[in-house]
């Protein structure tokens, strides 16, 4: 009797699933939302406003230059995880 | 790490060295202009520090870390406060940092600087990386 309900479950899971993903906006068709006007600026004014003709980096430094200071962040709390797992000097007595 | 008669990794090494951490230094700063940036040109870098740290084959690393930690430490509070004034203070900046002609290499605002700032701390951390866990093994 629990298998067949978990089966019973987990048929219905499925087939609200697929019933989504057969929804979804074709591939690279230009309709889709995620080409809206944000990509379009990138793309068009990005050497304008900030001066760098590298698109990515003006990207990540210009426009989303605090999502950039997260990233250093996660890997600078990274060493420091690192240093207090695997370093064995001889300053603390451990 | 390795045997001390070595002689030909360690001249190998010493004259690829300055090479590879040329490379980082350039990839770091073309970052506006290039592919590439502080985080690929720090890698670099680290990689050349690494190759010295492997040929050399020094063992103690205790106050190496400390400084590499400190390096990154102030490179990324100087990420922060060059950010910050470029939000807060925008035309004060603008005249400090130009946007210039895009395609020179000072060009781009506040771009290099904070390209800079995580190299230095991407370099740094994998540098520790290699560091610790190296002698772990």
């Amino acid at each position: 009797m629990k298998r067949i309900t978990v089966g019973l479950l987990l048929g219905a899971m499925l087939v609200v699933l697929l019933s989504t993903v057969s929804e979804m906006p074709q591939f690279g068709s230009p309709s889709n939302p995620t080409h809206n006007y944000i990509s379009s600026r990138y793309v068009g004014k990005s050497a304008l406003e900030t001066g760098a003709v590298n698109v990515v980096t003006g990207i990540i430094l210009d426009y989303r230059a605090f999502d950039t200071f997260g990233e250093a962040t996660v890997i600078f709390v990274a060493a420091l995880a690192v240093i207090s797992v695997l370093a064995r000097g001889g300053r603390s007595g451990d | 790490m390795i045997e001390d008669n070595d002689i030909i990794l360690k001249q190998a090494a010493r004259v690829l060295t300055p090479f590879i951490l040329i490379y980082g230094i350039y990839i770091t700063f073309h970052g506006h202009l290039t592919p590439g940036g502080g985080f690929s040109g720090g890698t670099v870098i680290a990689s050349s520090l690494i190759l010295n740290r492997i040929s050399s084959g020094n063992h103690g690393s205790g106050p190496e870390i400390d400084r590499m930690m400190g390096i990154a430490s102030i490179a990324l509070v100087c990420y922060g406060l060059i950010k910050a004034m470029g939000t807060f203070f925008p035309d004060f900046t603008h005249r400090v940092l130009p946007r210039g002609i895009p395609g020179d290499l000072l060009s781009g605002g506040a771009i290099l600087p904070l390209n800079i700032a995580v190299g230095f701390v991407v370099a740094c951390v994998m540098y520790i990386f290699f560091c610790l866990i190296g002698e772990e093994a």
